[in-house]
């Protein structure tokens, strides 16, 4: 065991769960820290999701804490996938705020299946009329996964090509989620609207943004923002959703950031 | 909003350029084309000593692109 200055890096620590020190470590190797509240609500977190089988379904998961681009960008989950902010971001206690920044999460929807795929964020700023995440192509057919909303039009694809949106809230946790190949469907702090929408192979060659959209290779439609999670991995069941809203919102009020 | 304001040459000088281990520049062009940088404060402070020029470049307020149209 080393005692850093900054922390402590260990390969292991009794009591301790050995993935969630592994993503300490990851943050303090970044050159990031976390406050105990942090520490804390990040081990809450990962005992919540193991405890209620949502450890495995997770591909990438970003709690956005620590208050620098070294703490947010790394992935909860796995060393894989570790993130990267464009210029433009204010990172803080509260998440990480952009009114024309990007994050790319490194990760392709191919690395999840055509028919249980899910991906979102936790917003807690209101501003409407834009892409929040996703990625798309146009060829050799206009296909991908996002989650566009206003109040006026909502758009969102799974793994899909059709643009008939369902409703996603400004604010809070928004997850949109494909478990067949037949239906499409976003839950809204946990709970779901879903509509008849077949299932297209997913996109191999560009990742996942947040806070706009990877139209092919580029960013576009950033907005105003301020992200406080993110999440992207297998598809859930209804129970697993409403379970990971109530973990994530849980985390959200230990760190006083919950709306 | 208030950005720096990039000559081509200089936007194809940076874009995509790491300039922390987490954080890439990103110009974003308005809507006469004309491109724009975006720094944070916290950028701004991370600043790499090569890159300090861009402080001094000139800024002007950025009006975006309306969104195109839905991609079908």
């Amino acid at each position: 065991m080393i005692l850093a200055s900054h922390g402590i890096i260990a390969s292991s620590i009794s009591g301790v769960d050995a993935d969630w020190l592994a993503y300490y470590n990851r943050v303090i190797a970044a050159g990031g820290s976390l406050t105990t509240t942090e520490q804390n609500a990040t081990k809450q977190l990962v005992a919540d999701l193991k405890a209620n089988s949502l450890w495995t379904p997770m591909k990438a998961i970003y709690p956005m804490v620590g208050a620098s681009a070294a703490a947010c960008a790394q992935n909860l989950k796995s060393s894989s996938f570790t993130g990267s902010f464009s210029s433009g971001w204010t990172y803080a206690s509260t998440g990480v705020f952009t009114s024309s920044g990007f994050m790319n999460t490194n990760i392709r929807p191919s690395e999840m299946s055509q028919n249980s795929i899910h991906f979102g964020f936790y917003n807690r700023n209101s501003a409407t009329g834009t892409y929040k995440m996703g990625v798309y192509v146009t060829t050799p057919i206009f296909k991908g996964c996002y989650l566009r909303g206003t109040n006026a039009t909502n758009d969102n694809l799974v793994n899909g090509s059709d643009d008939s949106g369902l409703f996603q809230r400004s604010n809070g946790m928004v997850v949109a989620n494909r478990t067949d190949s037949l239906d499409k469907m976003v839950f809204n702090n946990g709970i779901k609207s879903s509509r008849a929408s077949l299932s297209l192979s997913p996109v191999d060659n560009f990742t996942f943004y947040l806070n706009g959209i990877n139209a092919a290779g580029s960013s576009s439609n950033t907005g105003t923002a301020e992200y406080c999670f993110s999440t992207i991995g297998d598809g859930l069941t209804d129970t697993e959703a409403s379970n990971y809203y109530t973990a994530v919102q849980a985390f959200q009020t230990t760190l006083s950031r919950q709306v | 909003m208030i950005g720096y304001i990039l000559s081509i040459e200089q936007k194809e000088a940076i874009q995509g350029v790491f300039f922390a281990t987490d954080i890439f520049f990103n110009c974003i062009q308005d809507i006469n084309d004309v491109w724009f940088l975006f720094l944070s404060e916290q950028d701004k402070e991370i600043l790499p000593q090569e890159y300090l020029y861009l402080l001094d470049l000139p800024q002007g307020e950025y009006i975006p692109k309306p969104s195109p149209p839905f991609p079908r």
